[in-house]
This record gives structure tokens, sequence and C-alpha cells, in this order.
């Protein structure tokens, strides 16, 4: 039997090798945009910095912040990535950046709620999509309202990242590398130098030349993000088909969470995982039970972009708020999966949602709106 | 013609769902052995009872499992998902499942007291049933290889096939002999001809374009 043009087509005529030398490749612009993100910042001056940052200086006000700004660049990845290089730039603290970095994990939400409205015609298929979607956000918001109040009365969440990322800065020194001079370093510094120094031949100076910096990197850290993951959903297709099918066979648990860690860290994206369970979710093919603990894997997984993007970052505290973000999925994980009366709370509020929404469509838009859209802008406005 | 198009070999999780359809005619061969063993007296019907469900259960096992693959596939592929293969797995599986239903069928004849031996068409039903069977297998091996030459070869033999087991029924409904001859030979004769057009339908998928899928075994008059 001839290969397929079919098949030809779904993988672009690209070699695997050749695909994955490229992903290779789109992580390097990536951390190249993150440390422009930080040479911008810093160009701009200490001043304009704080007068940015001062709009969110209220820890509720970063909360609503990070939920909008992913809302608006639907990836968390990007704004955890962004909040890494502002905290590497020293423009932003670690205390202020992790409710940010809460918000994200909010935010990244709305793209598989989102997804989940392709099946809002059909009521039973709705139903169980939509409580699949929004189990995710549930997860989040419950984690919020249970770690931040705590980490603003305690800061547990960063002391214990910064005790970890002490003792991971200290592995760096001991292999060989005094931190901020690792040959990945240097190798992201260079292109930065080359472009700052472009442009400042060209006439630029500190406000143009920071805006400048700024942009491009953001647009950088963005494109090589969409590339990655658009490239490695290509090439883990079908490992992700026989992970999603020993699930759906095997059941919930560890492995599923598994699953949804190891495919986001592939892809880059926790809503690329979490957008793939809808449509099962509504087909009935996979249980809220059995989807809850990948979406819980691909809350963690997707923690890994802000901990490749410290990577480029020279201050110590861009690997401590990276890992602030992993340990509040951790312990969100260590909270409300364990116990089964815990872990049915995301499930029953999402299910009772869903019932509603099924109900009234008026609800899906209204909560769209709302928790996405007017309630972080309201936050914002009332508490910064 | 369908899967000349859109399957290809090393595609991911395609392969494995032409692994479980192999599975599953290989299953339903299993299946009518047991109901012909029963229907023609090689076994005592109650003696394989248990054995036939187990051997359907696979079958419909099988094809629920492919079914959730297929939509795994659609999940994870989005916009780049084998659209044609799928809804081409989708409907085959169903004409497999059917096999498995149509051997429960023969064996519930020969359970339910249905005795052919001793007939003068025995030896006919007997011959048709074998050609039934390895009509099966000649499925299995040309949808495996995309054997479009072979195919058409099968579905000339079984078009043909399937107006002689018309005209079994025909005559049972005309004659004069009792029912308890006429009606065994009426239903096996039905029986393995819906069992032959089910494998026609998975060999009208090596031959024919997705649209016309199924449309082999319809009245001649009706088909295009």
């Amino acid at each position: 039997m001839a290969e397929s043009p079919a098949t030809t087509e779904r993988s672009g005529g690209v070699p695997r090798w050749l695909r994955l030398l490229l992903v290779l490749g789109f992580l390097y612009l990536f951390l190249v945009g993150v440390k422009g993100l930080e040479t911008g910042i810093k160009v701009f001056g200490a001043d304009t910095a704080e007068r940015i940052f001062g709009y969110v200086s209220s820890p509720v006000a970063g909360l609503f912040a990070g939920i909008l700004a992913t809302v608006l660049v639907q990836s968390s990845s990007v704004t955890t990535s962004t909040i890494v290089g502002l905290v590497g730039s020293g423009s932003l603290s670690v205390a202020a950046a992790v409710p940010m970095i809460m918000g994200a994990n909010i935010g990244t939400t709305v793209t598989n709620t989102l997804a989940s409205l392709g099946h809002v015609r059909r009521g039973a298929e709705f139903r169980r999509a939509f409580a699949g979607a929004t189990v995710h956000d549930f997860f989040n918001v419950f984690a919020v309202l249970l770690f931040l109040p705590l980490e603003l009365a305690t800061g547990f969440l960063s002391r214990s990242a910064s005790a970890l990322s002490s003792a991971l800065a200290g592995s760096e020194a001991v292999a060989g590398a005094a931190p901020g001079t690792s040959p990945i370093k240097s190798a992201i510094k260079a292109p930065v130098k080359l472009i700052e120094g472009g442009m400042t031949d060209l006439g630029l100076h500190t406000g143009w030349l920071g805006a400048l910096l700024l942009a491009l990197s953001l647009a950088l850290i963005f494109l090589a993000l969409v590339l990655i993951t658009r490239n490695m959903r290509i090439v883990m297709a079908g490992r992700m088909e026989a992970g999603f099918n020993a699930v759906l066979g095997r059941g919930a648990g560890v492995g599923a969470m598994i699953l949804g860690v190891v495919v986001t860290v592939a892809v880059q994206s926790s809503s690329i995982t979490t957008s793939i369970l809808v449509p099962l979710l509504g087909a009935g093919v996979i249980t809220l039970e059995n989807a809850y603990p990948v979406t819980l894997g691909a809350n963690l997984g997707t923690t890994v972009t802000a901990l490749l993007a410290s990577l480029a970052a020279d201050r110590p505290e861009a690997l401590t708020i990276a890992l602030t973000h992993t340990l509040f999925n951790v312990f969100g994980i260590l909270v409300f999966y364990p116990l089964p009366a815990v872990r049915r709370l995301p499930m029953r509020a999402a299910r009772a949602l869903a019932e509603v929404a099924t109900r009234r469509k008026r609800v899906v838009v209204a909560y769209l709106v709302f928790v996405f859209v007017v309630v972080p802008l309201v936050g914002i406005v009332v508490f910064r | 013609m369908v899967f000349e198009l859109f399957s290809g070999k090393g595609e991911s999780q395609i392969e494995r769902i032409e692994e479980q359809i192999q599975e599953m005619l290989a299953a339903c061969g299993r299946t009518i052995d047991i109901a012909t063993d029963a229907l023609f007296g090689r076994v005592a019907p109650a003696e394989v009872g248990t054995k036939l469900r187990k051997s359907d259960r696979s079958v419909n096992r099988l094809e629920r499992e492919i079914r959730r693959e297929l939509v795994v596939h659609a999940g994870v592929r989005g916009a780049s998902a084998d659209i044609p293969a799928i809804l081409v797995y989708m409907s085959i599986v169903k004409d497999i499942e059917r096999l498995g239903d149509y051997a429960k069928n023969l064996w519930d004849v020969a359970n339910a007291g249905g005795d052919l031996t001793g007939l003068a068409e025995f030896d006919r039903i007997r011959n048709d049933a074998a050609w039934v069977r390895e009509l099966v297998d000649r499925t299995a091996r040309i949808f495996a290889e995309r054997d479009a030459e072979a195919a058409q070869v099968a579905l000339n033999e079984a078009d043909a096939k399937l107006d002689e087991f018309d005209a079994m029924v025909i005559a049972q409904l005309t004659s004069d002999r009792p029912s308890r001859e006429g009606v065994p030979i009426a239903l096996v004769a039905r029986y393995l001809k819906r069992i032959s057009a089910h494998l026609m339908n998975v060999m009208t998928a090596v031959v024919m374009p997705l649209d016309r899928l199924d449309y082999w075994d319809e009245d001649k008059a009706d088909r295009w």
C-alpha cells in the first residue's frame, strides 16, 4: 500500500529529527526573548519600571493582572516567562510576582473553556465537556483561595522556592559554572547585546531603545512558544494518542497525572493538553474522574516553561519565582488530590456549574466574561 | 480506494487500529466456527453456548475500544486528524460487530432445535457456510493488504452468492415442505447472506470512495 498524501501533509514533509532540531532553535530564541525582556527593562531604568509595576503593587491587583494578561495572550507560558524576565531584571519583586503567577494559572483555563463551547448545541455532550473544562478553573481558583492568603501571611511558597533555588544555584556552582556565567547564559546574552548595540548605533536611546527591545522580546517569546508548541504537537502526536488511550484503558490516577505532565512539558502548553480532553469528555469516552488528574498534571507541566525562562536570567530571584510556580501547583495537587473527599470538590463545583450552564446558555457567556474579563479589570482598578 | 488516499503506515495509532480490526475479524471467524459446529451437528449447541458468547463479547469489546481510540485520534490531532479514515473505521467496525451477532443467530437456530442434518440441502448449506467462513479470512487479508484487485473479485463472487441465498429463502417461502425443514433453511440462508453482505461492506472500503461505502449489497437497481 502506498503511503498516503495525507500522511505527508500531516508531518509537513519535515523529518522528525529536523523538527526536534528546530524546536531546540526555537527554545534558544525563547531564551533570547526572555533575556531581551530583562535587558529592555534595565534600559528603561528603575523609575519607569517602578511606575509601570506600581499599578499592580497590591497582591490582589497582581493576581488579576496575571489573569487578564494570560487571557489576552491565551498562554500562561508567555505570561509566566515574562514575569520571570521581569523578576530577573530586578524590576519586579518575587513577592509582587507570586500573585501574578497564580493569576496566570487561573487565566490559562479560559482556553479549554472556550474549546468546550464547540459542544454548546448538544446538551448532554456540552454538560460533560464544560464540566471537564471548568474543573481546571475550579482547581486553580480553590488553590489560589487557599494559598494566596497563606503566602501573604507566611511567605511559605516563596520561602520554600528560595531555599530550593539557593540549593540549585549551589549545584550550578559545583557543576563548574558560577551563577550568571554558564555557557547557556553567555550564548543567550550574545545576540541580545548585538541587537542592543545595533539599535544604539541607529541612534535609539533610553526610552525608544527600551520600548523597542521590550516589544521585540515579547514578540520573540510569543512566537518561539507558538512554534515550539506547533512542532512538538506534530512530533508527539502518536505518543500522545498512545498515552491518552492508556489512560482511557487503565483509568485515573498518578499515571494520568504523569501523562498530563509529560504531554504539557513536551508541547509547552497546558492549554493543548486540557483542550484535547474536552472533545473526549464531550464524546463521553473519558470521565471527569479520569480527566481531572490529567488536568492537574498539565497544570504542573506548564511550570517547566518558567523554569526554562529562568535559565536566561542573571538574578537568582528569577529561578525562585519559577520554582514558586512549580511549588504552588505541587502543593495544590497535594491538597486537592490525595483525599477523595477533597478531590471531589473541584469536580462537584464544575458539574454544578455545567448543569446550570447547560440549562441556561447565557450563564456560559456571563461566566466567561465576568471571571476572565470584568472581574480582573475591576479588580486591577479597585485594588491597585 | 479510500484507504489508499487517507491512511498511511508509520502514522500513530491508526496502525494499532488496523491490528485491532484484524483481531476483530479473527474473533468473528472463531465465533462463526463455534456456531457452525453446533449448526451442523459437530457439537451439542448447549456445550458451546458460553464459549460463543465469550467470543462475541470480545468482538464487542474491540469495537468499543476502536471507537474510543478514534475519538482520541481526532481529539489529539485536531485539524490534522485523519477524518476520512476515522469515518471509514467507524463504519466498518459496526459491520464487523454484526458478524458476531449473526453468528450467534446461527447458533440460536441450532440451539432452538433447528436440524439441518438429513435434509437434501444439508451439503449445499454446509459448503455455503464454509465459503462464508473463508470469506471472513479473505476479507481480513484483502483489508490488511488493501488488495483492490482481490477485493473486486471477492465482491463479485459474494454478490452472486447473495442472489443464491435470496433464492434459497424464496424457495422455502413457496415450498410445501414442513416448517421444521423450511424455517431453519430460510433462517440460515438469511444469516449467511447478512454475514456475506457485512463482509462486502468491509471490502468496499478498499475499492470504493467514502460516500459509497456499504452500497454493494443494495439491490442492483438501487446501487448507484
